[in-house]
């Protein structure tokens, strides 16, 4: 008994209830015996750690499932200890080396080497590798992918490598040839609703279709958060009430209201206002390329055609300088002046096409 | 307060004026100097004569007569006495007259072997003349030759005034004359009267001997122009003497064999004080010499009363420094000196009054000030290391300095405070105590300053138990010099100081100042404005507005404002705080404050730059560049206006300019990015520039108020602060929920509606009453909160309440301001959720733990040593426990309620026997003679209870 997320995740590649041919796909892969490094990437909430897990099993059986947390220390050039905890079975470990910010390559060298330095034992009855599972791999610094590359092809007999991110357009080249790429897609809202009425049903509750499709709406295909906005509904209110709002989480209620005052008023006053929200946002550890774009879609709400395309682009423009820069207030913004700017002629233009 | 205080320090004000002739004592005593040697000639030399004479009686007569106001009339005196020495010679008559025996018998003595020496000393005029041209042997030359002349002469011209002068005075009748008189008697017992004279015909008769002796031209130069040349000598040697002794002082340090170099100076040096200070000012080859000397070192104040600092800070230091003389005067001298103990006496009754000086007059144990260091701070150029330099000198110390172009390890500093501090010269027999003058502290490393500190303060230490160490108290003053009172290494060390800030100067003292040099000695023309304005472009900095004349003497005779106003020269990196930059940007230079055209305006032909209204552009631009490139610190001045900017107004319709900023802040944070990642600084010189955009976009004449930037430390702490949260609360997950969470997701995905599925709607009565589906949801409710590492915890409002709050706390995570509130569970049902989480955890830990432990749960403090199976590990039986089994115990009340409860048991519940059997299966023991219910032990589990 606990959070339906984790209740009824799926254990095995057989019972994954969607991207079937994939599992189809991991499972020739494990029987097949040569099991090559991965690189698994895909939305948050689409089940990539699922699907990992489910693999793990296929690999090696229930005992991935005896998870320990371990706390690794390491000790950088510059003699600073280092702390990252790992969560471990016999047959793998996993760790998010971005942890430590941006001593990851040493957690990457160190951790690596120390687990590929050590065969399995009995090699008869289990693959004769070990599995490291890398979360998060496209927050990791350049030096520690480069250390990474080599590493993968040096340590190939012993152990293969799990990569897990969001996006692949911060991994390197270098390592996503040596990678196998698997695509996890968020799952389509009809996959969403199924899965949610399947669960309900397991609970004993009868979920109606549209309630079902309508949280699986708001979600955004993110299956993990369909499930909790699921839940939540059924703790709060049994029988589901289809006319209920679904409560959002507050930080998107926030940013749509800021959204709002961008796009009711445009001065420097105004900005001075949405700047103390952007900074409200920030320190609640919203990342800033989810608030730029949040923002970016409410405001497209109110742009007319011809003008989507270029708030668009300087949106696109903006997010690209605060992935290169250091302090997301600036990017945020510039980018909420420049919509101001954009905004406000069209607005005048409009009112002088009016005379 | 400025009367009393110079009434108190009467006697110190006075002895600087005569500081030169205090100085000078020692430096006769020393063996190794020229001038010493000189003097040692003639004083041997009438010392072999005149034996009774007293070895100073030279060297007094030698520095009093020209300065003191009755020379003049010493002289006088001194013609006089020899006429009528002559006279009465000549007349051979044994009495002299009585006003004139009446008149010199105080000086007479003196007079006559003063004239002794005097033509011993005529004599002995060649042989000094040999001696080289040290500055007093020239001077006693020239006097000596006055002297002469003046001898010579009134040996010559006496001889002819005598007889008319006798003859027309009789001064001894033998009858009584006939107007009032004074009767005496004789030699030959005869009673004799002399006349006695009208005052009034004495004074004339002696000014008309001055006056004929002038007009008849007896000697060859007037006595009063005689009297001014003495003067100017005396002055003259006296400014030689001192800055030879600054000379000295210095070079104390260095090696003997500088010494002779050193004179060598000195004397060129005072034979070019000597000419310019003689007037002939024309001459070509002076000028030339003359520049060899930076003007900086030529007129720095030589003495306490040319400081050009304030009066405060100055009488404030030399307050603090007079404080040691107790401790270092008292020890040094067997007797303490006259003027420690005045310093003593005048502690106690006046130093109470001063409380606008910090010095804290309050003595220590061993009689030191409580503030043992006194440290001076202050913008360079202000004559900070100058005034320590004079306040030393002046309150009898031997200065040594250390500064920051000497090694300053640890190692080596450490020597040096010791050496400077605990040690006195003995080679050079000067008697001064050192002090001990830190230049550039600011400067120095952190471990050195430790060093100085623990010097403070281990002597502190000591003071308490007996001195074993090697250290020793800290005896001397030290006086600490540096820019920048606020650097974190002086930190510790500033609490323990004088702190001394010295202000500004004034312009228009320091440009009178000036004005005295420039005009009156070098020969430059330069008006008052245009040294006024020289003042405000170097910001008062005396020795740069030294040095910028002295370039302008090399190129030309005449300073003007135009000139001033027009050079490059007298400006330095000044940095000023942020705020005045904030403000600077912010700002449109107003024309008249800045009463400087700039070079820039000037190039470009706008030579009338004074006269509008406007500052060109460039030139505004250049002084923002400027003022940033010296304050530095990018970082802050970024952030100072990206928080400022939107309050300022300016017209923008159309939001350009807004995006030009954004543009450039974007731009300025990516090279900081780059900076950092890359710690490549050589793009860090374009960061200067995004404060000009600022300028020329939001500056205006009516500034607002900036703000200090808070909000993104303020931000970055609120960042840290939600990070730990979220860390806290994925460290403790159990391992299955934490594989597939991370704190980004909990924040957008999870944490939003875990809030709601913790919080069912639950009935507010006991959890006996619950029915089975809102039990299960209570329990459910535990277990995630067990799961993801939450609870609740009972916590005290400001208020006074008590509330329940979750902890970790990640409802401030997910919660934002302007938001609807979301539910909250009742205060009871919070208090029954996380006494059912505790109740479960302890469930799981108990489950947890393995069977076998279970025997190791004995008390193993209970064990007796007595028998082979402690009494407690016995287990009892039920029979055991049967009435027969008397136990004479001495507390007899216990035994019976021990006897009752089992048979209470019995009697209760006679068909669970496998039940209580259990029950006796447990451990149970009691203590021997511990007459109290709780002597009965048994274990009991968790479960048990549970």
């Amino acid at each position: 008994m606990s959070l339906w997320v984790d209740k009824y995740r799926p254990v095995s590649l057989a019972k994954l209830d969607y991207h079937k041919d994939q599992s189809a796909h991991l499972k020739k892969l494990v029987e097949g015996g040569d099991f090559p490094h991965l690189l698994v990437y895909g939305p948050s909430g689409a089940g990539k750690k699922t699907r990992i897990m489910c693999t793990l099993r296929e690999l090696y059986g229930p005992g991935v499932e005896k998870l320990r947390i371990e706390q690794c220390q390491f000790t950088t050039p510059s003699n600073k200890k280092l702390e990252i905890s790992t969560i471990s079975s016999n047959y793998h470990i996993e760790v998010n080396p971005s942890d430590v910010g941006h001593n990851d390559r040493i957690v990457i060298q160190e951790l690596i080497k120390n687990v590929a330095q050590v065969n399995q034992l009995d090699t008869t009855q289990q693959k004769n590798f070990k599995v490291v599972v890398l979360t998060e791999v496209d927050r990791l610094t350049k030096e520690a992918q480069h250390a990474l590359r080599r590493t993968m092809e040096k340590y190939m007999s012993t152990c293969r490598i799990i990569l897990c991110c969001n996006s692949t357009s911060k991994v390197i080249p270098a390592i996503r040839s040596r990678c196998l790429g698997l695509r996890v897609a968020a799952p389509s809202i009809a996959e969403i609703s199924q899965i949610l009425i399947t669960v309900c049903k397991k609970e004993g509750l009868t979920l109606p279709h549209e309630m079902a499709v309508k949280v699986a709406e708001k979600s955004g295909r993110n299956l993990r958060r369909a499930l909790l906005m699921c839940e939540a509904c059924r703790v709060q209110q049994y029988p589901f009430n289809i006319d209920k709002e679904i409560s959002e989480p507050d930080w998107e209620i926030y940013l749509r209201e800021t959204a709002t005052m961008i796009a009711q008023q445009q001065s420097p006053k105004r900005l001075l206002e949405v700047r103390a929200r952007l900074y409200e946002l920030l320190t609640h550890c919203i990342p800033p390329d989810i608030i730029m774009k949040g923002l970016l879609k409410d405001l497209l709400a109110v742009c007319d055609g011809q003008l989507k395309a270029e708030v668009v682009q300087c949106a696109a423009f903006y997010e690209h300088r605060l992935q290169q820069g250091q302090k997301a207030i600036y990017h945020l913004e510039a980018f909420v002046a420049k919509f101001m700017a954009i905004y406000k002629r069209f607005l005048e233009e409009g009112i002088a096409d009016i005379f | 307060m400025d009367d009393s205080f110079e009434l108190e320090y009467a006697d110190e004000l006075e002895a600087l004026g005569n500081n030169d002739e205090d100085i000078e004592i020692p430096s006769f005593n020393r063996p190794k100097s020229k001038r010493t040697l000189q003097f040692n000639t003639p004083k041997s030399k009438y010392n072999r004569l005149e034996g009774n004479d007293d070895d100073n009686f030279f060297l007094h007569e030698f520095q009093n007569v020209p300065s003191s106001p009755s020379s003049p009339r010493l002289e006088i005196d001194m013609e006089e006495n020899n006429k009528n020495r002559k006279r009465a010679q000549n007349s051979n008559t044994l009495h002299e007259d009585i006003e004139d025996i009446l008149y010199e018998l105080p000086t007479l003595t003196s007079l006559s072997k003063r004239r002794r020496i005097k033509e011993q000393q005529v004599d002995e005029s060649t042989l000094e003349s040999q001696v080289s041209n040290s500055p007093t042997a020239a001077a006693i030359k020239q006097i000596q030759q006055h002297r002469h002349e003046k001898i010579c002469s009134q040996l010559v011209t006496q001889s002819r005034m005598q007889d008319a002068e006798d003859l027309e005075r009789p001064r001894v009748r033998k009858h009584i004359p006939n107007s009032d008189f004074i009767s005496a008697v004789g030699y030959d017992g005869q009673r004799v009267y002399m006349k006695l004279w009208d005052e009034d015909v004495l004074e004339s008769e002696y000014t008309s001997i001055g006056t004929d002796s002038r007009a008849i031209g007896l000697l060859t130069t007037p006595v009063c122009l005689m009297r001014e040349m003495m003067e100017e000598e005396q002055s003259r040697k006296l400014f030689a003497e001192s800055e030879a002794l600054d000379k000295k002082v210095r070079s104390l340090l260095n090696d003997n064999e500088k010494e002779s170099d050193n004179n060598m100076v000195e004397s060129t040096e005072l034979e070019v004080n000597k000419r310019y200070e003689n007037g002939d000012v024309g001459d070509v080859n002076k000028l030339t010499e003359d520049m060899k000397l930076l003007w900086v070192e030529k007129y720095a104040p030589k003495k306490y009363t040319d400081l050009l600092s304030e009066e405060a800070i100055n009488r404030s230091l030399l307050h603090w420094l007079k404080l040691w003389d107790f401790v270092v005067f008292g020890k040094d001298i067997p007797k303490p000196t006259k003027k420690a103990g005045k310093a003593e006496k005048e502690k106690d009754k006046k130093f109470k009054k001063k409380i606008q000086f910090e010095v804290t007059e309050v003595l220590d144990k061993h009689n030191r000030p409580e503030q043992k260091i006194a440290l001076l701070c202050g913008p360079p150029g202000l004559g900070k290391t100058t005034l320590a330099h004079i306040v030393a000198t002046h309150a009898g110390y031997n200065v040594v300095e250390m500064n920051a172009s000497d090694d300053r390890s640890v190692e080596v500093f450490k020597n040096k405070i010791e050496s400077a501090t605990q040690m006195k010269s003995v080679m050079e027999a000067d008697p001064r105590p050192n002090c001990l003058i830190i230049d550039e502290i600011d400067g120095a490393p952190g471990p050195a300053i430790n060093v100085l500190l623990n010097t403070i303060k281990m002597t502190e230490n000591e003071t308490a138990g007996a001195k074993k160490k090697k250290g020793h108290l800290l005896m001397r003053p030290i006086i600490c010099v540096c820019n920048d009172q606020y650097v974190p290494a002086l930190r510790q060390l500033r609490q323990m100081a004088l702190i001394l800030n010295f202000p500004q100067t004034e312009s228009s003292k320091l440009a009178s100042r000036l004005h005295e040099v420039v005009v009156k000695t070098e020969m430059l023309k330069a008006d008052l404005n245009a040294l006024l304005a020289l003042c405000e472009k170097t910001d008062n900095d005396i020795r740069s507005c030294l040095n910028t004349l002295q370039f302008v003497r090399q190129k030309q005779k005449e300073l003007t404002l135009r000139d001033v106003q027009t050079m490059h020269v007298g400006q330095k990196d000044s940095q000023k705080s942020l705020f005045s930059v904030w403000h600077d940007v912010f700002t449109m230079q107003r024309v008249n404050k800045n009463r400087f055209v700039s070079i820039h305006d000037l190039v470009e032909g706008k030579q009338d730059g004074l006269q509008t209204n406007t500052i060109s552009l460039s030139s505004r631009f250049e002084h923002i560049l400027h003022m940033c490139q010296s304050a530095g610190e990018y970082d802050r001045i970024m952030q100072g206006l990206h928080e400022n900017y939107l309050e300022a107004k300016s017209k923008d319709p159309r939001l350009s300019g807004l995006n030009l900023v954004n543009e450039w802040l974007c731009y300025a944070d990516l090279t900081n990015h780059y900076v950092a990642r890359s710690q490549d600084y050589s793009v860090v010189k374009y960061s200067s520039f995004l404060p000009i955009v600022f300028h020329f976009l939001y500056a205006s004449y009516s500034p607002f108020r900036v703000q200090f930037p808070h909000s993104q430390s303020d931000a970055h702490q609120k960042l840290i602060k939600t990070n730990n949260l979220l860390t806290t609360m994925v460290t403790d997950m159990s391992p299955i929920v934490r594989k597939f969470s991370n704190p980004q997701s909990l924040v957008l995905d999870l944490l939003p509606p875990l809030l709601d599925i913790l919080q069912p709607t639950l009935r507010p009565v006991n959890t006996q009453l619950y029915s089975n589906r809102e039990k299960e949801e209570l329990s459910n409710v535990v277990k995630i909160m067990i799961s993801y590492n939450m609870t609740y915890h009972q916590e005290k409002t400001p208020e006074g309440q008590y509330v329940y709050a979750l902890e970790p706390n990640v409802e401030e995570v997910v919660k934002f301001p302007g938001l609807k509130q979301r539910k909250q569970l009742t205060y009871a049902a919070k208090q029954m959720i996380a006494r059912e989480i505790d109740l479960e955890k302890m469930r799981r830990s108990e489950s947890s733990v393995p069977k076998s432990v279970e025997p190791v749960t004995v008390e193993k403090k209970e064990a007796k040593p007595s028998s082979s199976l402690p009494n407690h590990l016995k287990k009892l039986e039920a029979k055991s426990v049967a009435p027969e089994k008397p136990s004479f115990n001495f507390f007899g009340n216990f035994v019976k309620t021990k006897r009752e409860r089992p048979a209470v048991k019995e009697d209760a519940e006679p068909k669970q026997d496998i039940s209580k059997k259990d029950l006796l299966d447990t451990l149970i023991w009691f203590h021997f003679k511990e007459g109290f219910s709780n002597a009965v032990r048994r274990n009991v589990k968790v479960q048990d209870l549970l």
